[in-house]
């Protein structure tokens, strides 16, 4: 699931940039229309509320909700499918709290962008003047009414371009290679290109980390793939898999173990098969988010042949027992 | 007292059958032959679950080769759970330059396949390969490359031509589905 969003003042260009972005990475595109075709299947025809005439409405505050409720279902299940460059609509603040997202505004000096709108729309300069002002006005009015944050604050941001001295496919190139030094690495940053040595440094003993495994199994299974000298990491990592409406997080998903050498992820579950569902439906929700990622369960079934010896002492106590 | 693990049929279910067994193996050997043809081929079966599988596989080959064995230590064989992984048997032959090809009777989580590997790569042979008589994907936790594999079979416990349940069931001619006594 990659996500660019961009935001972009009128004029600025920013929708040249997004549909190069999206052409050259090849993730989907999503554009108010885009969002405004599939909400209609969330029972939302109304393209947005008018916010001269319902600001301060009661019944806005509901349809509002309404409004919030579906551009999150709506885009989250886009993302689960698709790579996304995410046009507007707020998706800074959508994927706040998911950090591969990049965030990037695009910006031009207030003259350059009424130029620009002259141009394009064939408009004399006071007519562009106006749109310009009345377009700004109505993104400002977006964010503070549906997710109560000034469009203007640039920390929603984490890349500013300014399009004054740029090309479009230049900016867009740019958001692309930030977008790969900022999401890629991160996806990976315990994977190939980690030093061996380095590697070996940062990683406690078993036995020193001991106290620190939450199942006796987990320990059990950390000696033997030292056993086999396959390095491990405990937990590295957390995978974001459920946001709210308002982008927090909430659920995540710490597989336990990580074999940099094989570039995977492990969860071990000795628990009987009905009860391992959640877990089970953890996986197929993070390998639905993270397709790139390799994750693998061991059940109580594949962790007990593993530990074959383990499990005959167990059978046999068992049986003398009975 | 009683004999814990009885020879009780009804604890087997049987996976494949020796003519099945032999049919594959067959198979196996013609498709090795004609791989390895106007090479040095060396085939060592890791001790002790290839064993039966390494010599019925050879009389099926219709290609000059030569035989060896290694054996390692097993995690679930060590006393307590601090030891490392070691080459019990090593081989007796010299593998630098030649064509190896590894005979395994099951390839499950490929931990102790994938040291092997690790192990024989250093010796610098001309080429490297695993051949195995069974292959289960769903006990994989180590990817290993397994050129040449007879039967997938699902995440199940096997006894029978070779494969052991505390060494007992080695010498079934067939190969099945253990059911651990309860």
């Amino acid at each position: 699931m990659g996500i660019i969003t961009i935001s972009r003042e009128f004029g600025s260009g920013g929708e040249n940039i997004a549909r190069f972005v999206a052409e050259k990475t090849g993730f989907l595109l999503v554009n108010k229309d885009t969002i405004a075709r599939g909400l209609t299947q969330y029972g939302i025809e109304k393209p947005l509320p008018d916010p001269e005439n319902q600001i301060g409405k009661e019944q806005d505050s509901h349809f509002e909700q309404q409004y919030i409720e579906a551009i999150h279902d709506f885009i989250y299940d886009l993302a689960i499918r698709n790579n996304l460059v995410i046009l507007g609509r707020g998706g800074s603040i959508l994927f706040r709290d998911y950090p591969p997202a990049l965030h990037v505004r695009i910006i031009a000096q207030f003259t350059r962008r009424v130029q620009r709108v002259m141009k394009a729309y064939n408009l004399a300069s006071e007519t562009a003047v106006k749109l310009v002002k009345e377009q700004d006005r109505d993104k400002s009015r977006y964010y503070r009414q549906i997710f109560d944050v000034n469009w203007n604050n640039l920390r929603l941001y984490d890349l500013l371009l300014s399009t004054d001295k740029m090309e479009f496919e230049d900016a867009a190139d740019l958001v692309i290679n930030a977008y790969r030094i900022h999401a890629e690495p991160r996806e990976v940053k315990d994977g190939p290109g980690v030093g061996e040595i380095e590697e070996r440094a940062v990683i406690p003993p078993a036995d020193a980390e001991a106290d620190q495994f939450m199942h006796p199994s987990e320990e059990e299974f950390a000696h033997m793939l030292d056993f086999y000298r396959i390095r491990w990491q405990y937990e590295p990592r957390t995978f974001f898999l459920e946001w709210d409406s308002e982008g927090n997080v909430v659920e995540a998903f710490s597989p336990d173990f990580y074999l940099p050498d094989q570039d995977l992820f492990i969860e071990l579950t000795t628990q009987k098969p009905r009860q391992a569902w959640k877990k089970n439906r953890k996986i197929r929700r993070m390998k639905e988010l993270y397709p790139h990622i390799n994750v693998r369960l061991i059940d109580k079934r594949g962790f007990e042949s593993l530990l074959k010896k383990h499990s005959i002492d167990q059978d046999e106590k068992e049986g003398e027992e009975s | 007292m009683r004999e814990k693990m009885p020879y009780e049929e009804d604890q087997l279910k049987i996976l494949f059958t020796p003519e099945q067994i032999e049919e594959k193996i067959s198979e196996l050997g013609k498709i090795i032959s004609d791989h390895y043809a106007g090479r040095e081929l060396i085939m060592i079966g890791v001790l002790r679950g290839s064993t039966y599988f390494l010599i019925d596989l050879t009389r099926k080959m219709h290609i000059p080769f030569a035989i060896d064995f290694i054996s390692i230590s097993h995690y679930s064989e060590q006393a307590d759970s601090t030891g490392v992984v070691r080459i019990t048997k090593d081989l007796d032959l010299n593998i630098t330059g030649k064509d190896v090809l590894i005979v395994e009777g099951i390839v499950d989580t490929g931990l102790s396949l994938g040291y092997l590997l690790r192990n024989l790569k250093t010796r610098n042979p001309a080429s490297l390969k695993v051949c195995t008589l069974l292959n289960v994907e769903a006990r994989r936790i180590v990817d290993v490359p397994v050129e040449y594999k007879g039967f997938d079979i699902a995440n199940i416990f096997v006894v029978g031509y070779g494969l052991d349940y505390n060494e007992r069931y080695r010498n079934l001619q067939f190969i099945a589905e253990f059911n651990r006594p309860k």
